[in-house]
């Protein structure tokens, strides 16, 4: 289901490839770029630019992905729309999660904070 | 095979043909069943459960053709396989056959081997239909079962829901519940914590059904008055819900898996009306006063069970006399219409708004109803809770 973009200093590019993330499908997600960490990709970046919804449980989803990565790596998220966004707010993600507004600025700032 | 033979009847309206054909067919290790005629055939297969026809084409009162359409006609809860016999050549005869439904064809005068495969596929294709009915018949009765133990945790879970349709302390308490499924991951409680103090919250598990079903009910088992009591009151005596849901928090997020939930949690001083919350996650709740001013309370705050560094903050608004509190879980403002939009937060709000004229009671009940009409029919695919909550 996702889509993968690489590039340079490791650093991947995810989209999920869903218009909603949601307990259909968010199990799928998690375990797809949970096999791309045990692969040993480090530095992620979600990308929802195309993603219109999460639900909770894309959200546990999501965390659940954050995990995995612990302290090995980088997990940012980029392209969140309105709806996203507040769901991020009122659950306090914007604190967990480095936002950017897009996938070129994450990827620029996560080259160079290597 | 089943220990009595298969039985099969032969339409047919020359009786030497009909003899012979059924001589055939009982050395085979069948029981044929004859009929003089096509009406005659029908009514056998009307009136008994026989499943395998042979059919000659030209027969007096209903030919062959007629009456393969006439069995396709029937509404029957089995298949009956028709095998049209015909000469070697006729093969318009054969397509007018198919056409009516007719399953397969022998030839008139030909092998009986030929017309021994022929009721052995037709046999293969019963038993296998045979089967196929005792295994929808044993999932069928199996899920009978599941469905009859999830209304009894249905109701067992709707037990631990208070009784809200009462006053507690001053204040005036009504509340809707609407499991997505049978059972739902919502949770609420209302209750007198203290003399002077109503403690109150609403849990959110993420996901919906029965996985989200069994930890909403181990939040109600905990989450007592005695665990307000214990939990949510700092050292000096003051309410302290932070510490409450951090204290859940605790507990909840040493396991490994993504499950979570998100919660909003109060207490109220009777005399003073001073609210002090903590908000996990859970929509902003709408304060209402009574001319209809109305304020979301709380910018927001991490989920209960989700991470273990997790911090939750107090804050403080008082409830005057006569202004009320709209609690509402997200499956209000996610509901999507038939054309994919959310029912949205605003559309929540302008119900709540209206609390001041219609009355505490009637809330709840405006937006289940609102949600309804937006649905337009399917029901909603998130658990909902609505609890409204005036001080008198």
């Amino acid at each position: 289901m996702i889509h993968t973009t690489q590039h340079p200093k490791d650093i991947t590019v995810v989209r999920p490839g869903v218009e909603r993330l949601t307990a259909v499908n968010a199990k799928a997600f998690k375990d797809a770029v949970v096999a791309l960490i045990e692969d040993g990709a480090s530095q992620l970046i979600i990308d929802f630019g195309t993603v219109t919804f999460v639900d909770s449980s894309g959200l546990g989803a999501l965390v659940g992905v954050l995990k995995r990565v612990g302290h090995r790596g980088d997990l940012v998220v980029c392209g969140l729309n309105a709806d996203v966004a507040q769901m991020f707010q009122i659950c306090r993600m914007d604190k967990v999660f480095t936002v950017y507004t897009s996938a070129d600025a994450a990827v620029q700032k996560l080259a160079e904070n290597q | 095979m089943s220990a009595s033979p298969l039985k099969v009847i032969v339409a047919e309206d020359s009786e030497l043909q009909r003899l012979y054909l059924c001589s055939l067919i009982n050395a085979l290790g069948y029981q044929a069943i004859e009929a003089e005629d096509g009406a005659a055939a029908l009514d056998l297969i009307r009136n008994t459960d026989i499943q395998i026809l042979i059919s000659d084409i030209e027969m007096p009162n209903l030919d062959g053709i007629a009456l393969t359409r006439a069995i396709r006609q029937l509404d029957l809860d089995h298949y009956v396989h028709v095998i049209v016999v015909t000469g070697a050549d006729d093969t318009e005869v054969r397509e007018d056959a198919l056409r009516s439904g007719a399953d397969d064809f022998i030839t008139k005068g030909g092998s009986t081997e030929t017309l021994k495969a022929r009721i052995r596929a037709a046999t293969r294709l019963i038993n296998h239909a045979k089967e196929l009915a005792e295994r929808t018949r044993a999932l069928k009765e199996k899920n009978d079962l599941i469905e009859a133990d999830l209304r009894a945790a249905a109701n067992a879970q709707r037990q631990l829901l208070p009784d809200l349709h009462d006053d507690l302390l001053g204040f005036h308490v009504a509340s809707a519940f609407a499991p997505s499924a049978i059972v739902s991951g919502d949770m609420f409680g209302c209750f007198e914590v203290s003399d002077d103090m109503l403690g109150f919250y609403a849990v959110d598990v993420s996901g919906h059904g029965v996985r989200a079903s069994l930890m909403s009910v181990a939040i109600g088992h905990l989450v007592s008055p005695d665990y307000f009591r214990t939990h949510g009151f700092d050292d000096s005596g003051k309410p302290d819900p932070a510490a409450l849901v951090a204290a859940l928090n605790a507990r909840f997020s040493t396991s490994d898996d993504d499950d979570y939930f998100t919660m909003f949690c109060g207490i109220i001083n009777r005399h003073t009306g001073q609210l002090i919350f903590c908000q996990a996650g859970y929509p902003s709740p709408y304060l209402v006063d009574t001319t209809g001013d109305t304020l979301p309370l709380g910018d927001g705050g991490m989920p209960v069970g989700m991470l273990p560094f997790a911090r939750y903050e107090n804050n403080t608004h008082t409830l005057s006399r006569g202004s009320a509190l709209v609690i509402c879980s997200d499956g209000a403002a996610e509901a999507e219409n038939p054309s994919g939009e959310p029912f949205g937060n605003d559309r929540v709000r302008s119900i709540a708004q209206n609390l001041s004229n219609v009355g505490v009671e009637q809330v709840p009940v405006d937006i289940v109803a609102a949600l309804a009409a937006w649905r337009a029919g399917p029901p909603l695919e998130d658990d909902l809770t609505v609890v409204a909550l005036e001080r008198k």
